[in-house]
């Protein structure tokens, strides 16, 4: 049985099955809700239902007191339906987000490439093309491993037909492991997506700065080729971090696009360089390149960062420092199950 | 998908602000808002305020309605049901004293100080958030009146809270913190009671009340505790958008910023002694010590706070560390103050009885029995020998946070914590390194403050003599508010709905 729910204030639609969560639905047909455990206990998802029978579910009694059960609060990773609903959530309505809808899709292993001694490129064809926004990222799965496993698309939204990954080996880590010691060209994955709230908000005046640290080149790859394709005229600077000259990948890609745009700026930085003499360029990590760059001062400008959490984090505090914030910034955290719930956090800031 | 496009919550919210904002025509805008440059702030963009609570006007009504409507239904039903008499002991109605006249007033400045402020902002959303916050604060001080007011029927010492709140010595201590906040410019109280009171240490204040009534079987305070949570969940976010939005408007704004956290971090501090006497002395069944709760509230989530507005250049409060220090210390050192000056109190003191004392040691194994202990047992002694002490001679108050010099230094519990420096060539008395400090930023604002001890000594309190400024200035009713629990009215009141006999006199304590 299949019940159908409006979101609000959007108006959108979708299909949800019995016993699937709103957000579950939601999620896989494009429709964004706010959320971030998952699991009832973080009250992110928190949504009103207008109208319809609704199951909240294993809801915890913190996150959606009784008073809130009461008024029609349910949380949307938890809420299951029991017959067509309409729902309310608090979404500031994105102008540039196109709310994709997540589907599934067939790949085929049709390149590998050695980007870096712990840097694959896995380039897959799908069974059919995607549509999907620059930035955006596929959950891939993969044999022996539970669950799927998250990877930004590198290549431009134009080539919708394949996908381009750029997969980092984490020490221990199954999926990656996999990819890297066993995968074969001519192997088939199932992945699905276009999946996040990663990519260039267009209709926001203000010129770009991208920051990108180990594979996280992923997404400001597919971000900056599309923006070029598509003539954007604003200044685009690059940042890309990595450990030593044998780490940075793609330098050439962007050196060579930088000498044919004159509106991007391609600055890599290595901060395990010291000793290296034949490297002209920045030493340092990449949130101080961008310091170096800019003079420490980033106003007026939109920020996309892009890898390992501790590096998002480095450039988020330059960024501020440098007085551009919350608002101007947008992020792609490469989190694992290595990155536990880290310590207490303050209200301070929504999404960062 | 379908789509039919309707308002959200923001778009409606900006409807009910800044759809109701104009630009003048025939006035200056300065002219209109007058009160916001003085303090040196920058606003480069009122767009940048981010509504911190999208709550429609109709929506606000209807929902606040309707906890009301419950919330006087239980108070009906507490009162029918002699709800005083499940409370735990007679003794914790003295809380609830300390609370009508120390902290409901505060809800009734905070009314004012929001209306007022409501009025100063040239940006539509901080004026509306402000607007309802005041009302907000306007119910809390009514609901609080009215879920303690039953007691009043039963217990001394609660028939003239507003009165107190404007006359009494010790109460000066909250009534000036919000007089120097309301008499500050608009942003600066916006910093000091969304931000650093409101945000920062406000479950200092309420989750210790809260849960001391749920642990003391007030059901009556429990239930408005509950109701006013919700409140704070929009107080708070407006705290954090508020800081947010100054330091994001412009870099002059940082420091000025920080100088008003660290004085307000420092007066919230001191503020809270008083919090911190009622968890660790005046309830009967305890809920924390002051020293875990400061832990908790202040230590983690303060520092996780800290550290995210580290990025905006903003560094934890300057005299924090002083006040971590003093978490083992200020609870017992203002108990014990009370307690010699229990004859000019509207509520009742007492030396805690022997299960107390080990709690207090339990909670407090650095400092407790080494310092304190030693002189609640002499007091008892004297008072088993019926010479119970009371301290004839008045304190010497801090010029601004106004309480006595009683703190000690962070080094040394035994010495006084006591600075002083000349102004205009007259000598100003501090408890504190801070409070000297908070005195040389504004030294004319503070030679105003309206010290009690001092009016009382020139003749402006009634008297001549202390009965006379207590009975006559003060409205207590000598020998029934005031005085030692035990032998009070109270007690014996207390203990014939408990029928429990009177003590032998050398069971006291
Ligand atoms: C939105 C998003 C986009 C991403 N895009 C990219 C990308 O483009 N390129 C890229 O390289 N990576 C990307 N990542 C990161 C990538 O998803 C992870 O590296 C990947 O999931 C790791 O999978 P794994 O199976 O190899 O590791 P896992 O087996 O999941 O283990 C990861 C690490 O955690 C440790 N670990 C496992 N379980 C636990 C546990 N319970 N407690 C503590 N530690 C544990 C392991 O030892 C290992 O070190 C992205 C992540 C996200 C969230
Ligand atoms: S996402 Fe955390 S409670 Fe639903
Ligand atoms: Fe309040
Ligand atoms: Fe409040
Ligand atoms: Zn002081």
């Amino acid at each position: 049985m299949t019940y159908t729910v409006t979101v609000e204030p959007t108006g959108e639609q979708i299909e949800v099955e019995e016993g699937q969560t709103i957000l579950q639905a939601a999620l896989r047909q494009g429709v964004w809700l706010p959320f971030a455990c998952g699991h009832g206990t973080c009250a992110t998802c928190k949504i009103t239902v207008l109208d319809g029978d609704v199951d909240v579910g294993e809801a915890s009694s913190f996150a959606l007191m009784d008073s809130e059960r009461d008024d029609g609060k349910v949380l949307a990773c938890c809420a299951t339906v029991e017959s067509d609903v309409t729902i309310e959530a608090d979404i500031d309505v994105d102008d540039d987000f196109e709310g994709l809808p997540v589907e599934d899709f067939t790949a085929t292993v049709s390149k590998i490439v050695d980007l870096s001694p712990t840097i694959k490129g896995i380039h897959l064809s799908l069974d059919r093309a995607m549509s999907f926004q620059a930035g955006q990222y596929i959950n891939l799965n993969v044999p022996g491993c539970d669950g799927a496993r998250a990877f930004s698309i590198a290549n431009p939204p134009s080539k919708g037909h394949e996908v381009e990954l750029h997969v980092r080996h984490v020490i221990g880590g199954s999926a990656t492991g996999y990819i890297h010691e066993q995968l074969k060209v001519g192997e088939t994955l199932p992945l699905s997506g276009p999946y996040g709230q990663f990519f260039v908000r267009s209709s926001q005046p203000g010129n770009l700065i991208f920051i990108a640290g180990g594979s996280g080149l992923s997404s400001p790859q597919s971000m900056i080729l599309d923006l070029l394709e598509k003539g954007d005229e604003r200044q685009i600077t690059l940042f890309q971090g990595a450990r030593n000259q044998e780490e940075l990948y793609n330098a050439d890609l962007f050196t060579s696009l930088a000498e044919k745009h004159s509106n991007l700026s391609y600055i890599p930085a290595l901060n395990d360089a010291e000793d290296d003499a034949d490297w002209k360029g920045f030493k340092g990590f990449v949130h101080q390149a961008a310091n170096t760059h800019f003079d420490n001062r980033f106003a007026n400008h939109k920020a996309y960062l892009c890898g390992p959490p501790p590096m998002i984090d480095a450039a988020i505090t330059a960024l501020m420092q440098g007085r551009l914030f919350e608002k101007d910034i947008f992020m792609e955290k490469f989190i694992t199950a290595a990155d536990g719930a880290d310590g207490q956090r303050s209200a301070l800031f929504k999404k960062i | 998908m379908t789509a039919t496009k309707k308002l959200n919550l923001k778009q409606k919210y900006q409807y009910l602000t800044r759809d109701m904002d104009w630009e003048p025509s025939y006035q200056k805008k300065s002219d209109i808002f007058p009160q916001e440059d003085f303090e040196g702030i920058k606003i480069v963009d009122w767009d940048g305020w981010e509504d911190p609570f999208r709550l429609t006007m109709d929506a606000y009504w209807k929902y606040q309605a309707e906890k009301e409507k419950k919330l006087y239904a239980i108070f009906d039903a507490f009162a029918q049901n002699n709800g005083h008499q499940n409370i735990s002991d007679g003794r914790y109605v003295n809380s609830l004293k300390l609370f009508l006249s120390g902290v409901s007033p505060l809800e009734y400045a905070a009314f004012q100080g929001y209306a007022k402020v409501g009025r100063q902002f040239s940006g539509a959303g901080a004026r509306v958030a402000c607007q309802m916050q005041a009302i907000d604060e306007l119910r809390h001080s009514q609901t609080q009146q009215h879920a303690m007011s039953h007691y009043n029927k039963h217990f001394n010492g609660l028939h003239d809270a507003p009165l107190m709140h404007d006359r009494v010595w010790f109460l000066s201590v909250p009534k000036s913190f919000f007089d120097d906040a309301r008499s500050a410019g608009p942003f600066e109280f916006l910093t000091a009671i969304s931000f650093s009171f409101e945000y920062v240490l406000t479950n200092l204040l309420f989750v210790p009340f809260m849960s001391g009534a749920a642990y003391n079987g007030d059901m009556a305070t429990v239930t408005f505790g509950f109701s006013a949570q919700s409140d704070e969940a929009r107080h708070m976010t407006l705290g954090l958008e508020i800081i947010k939005f100054l330091l994001e408007q412009h870099e002059d704004n940082v420091p000025i910023v920080q100088k008003w956290i660290d004085k307000w971090f420092w007066r919230g501090f001191r503020l809270l002694s008083l919090v911190s006497m009622m968890m660790d002395y005046m309830l009967p069944n305890k809920v924390m010590s002051w020293q875990e709760a400061w832990e908790v509230y202040y230590e983690q989530s303060g520092g996780a706070l800290f550290k995210d507005l580290e990025r905006y250049g903003i560094r934890p409060p300057k005299y924090q560390d002083v006040a971590n220090a003093a978490k083992e210390h200020i609870s017992h050192q203002l108990w014990s103050t009370f307690y010699q000056y229990g004859q000019a109190t509207n509520f009742h003191t007492w030396i805690p009885k022997k299960e107390e004392l080990d709690w207090l040691a339990e909670k407090y194994p650095n400092s407790f029995d080494k310092y304190y202990r030693p002189r609640f047992e002499h007091w008892d002694a004297l008072q088993k020998k019926g010479e119970r002490f009371y301290n004839p001679t008045l304190p010497q108050l801090c010029q601004v946070c106004q309480v006595p010099v009683l703190f000690t230094e962070t080094d040394d519990p035994t010495a006084f914590s006591h600075r002083d420096t000349v102004y205009k060539e007259e000598r100003y008395h501090f408890c504190s390194e801070a409070c000297c400090e908070i005195f040389d930023n504004e030294p004319e604002k503070y030679i105003q403050a309206w010290l009690p001890v001092h009016q009382i000594y020139q003749g402006n309190c009634g008297g001549p003599d202390l009965p006379s400024v207590l009975s006559d200035y003060y409205h207590f009713n000598l020998g029934e508010d005031n005085l030692d629990f035990s032998g009070s009215p109270d007690e014996k009141r207390w203990n014939e709905i408990k029928g429990i006999k009177p003590l032998d006199k050398d069971d006291v304590a």
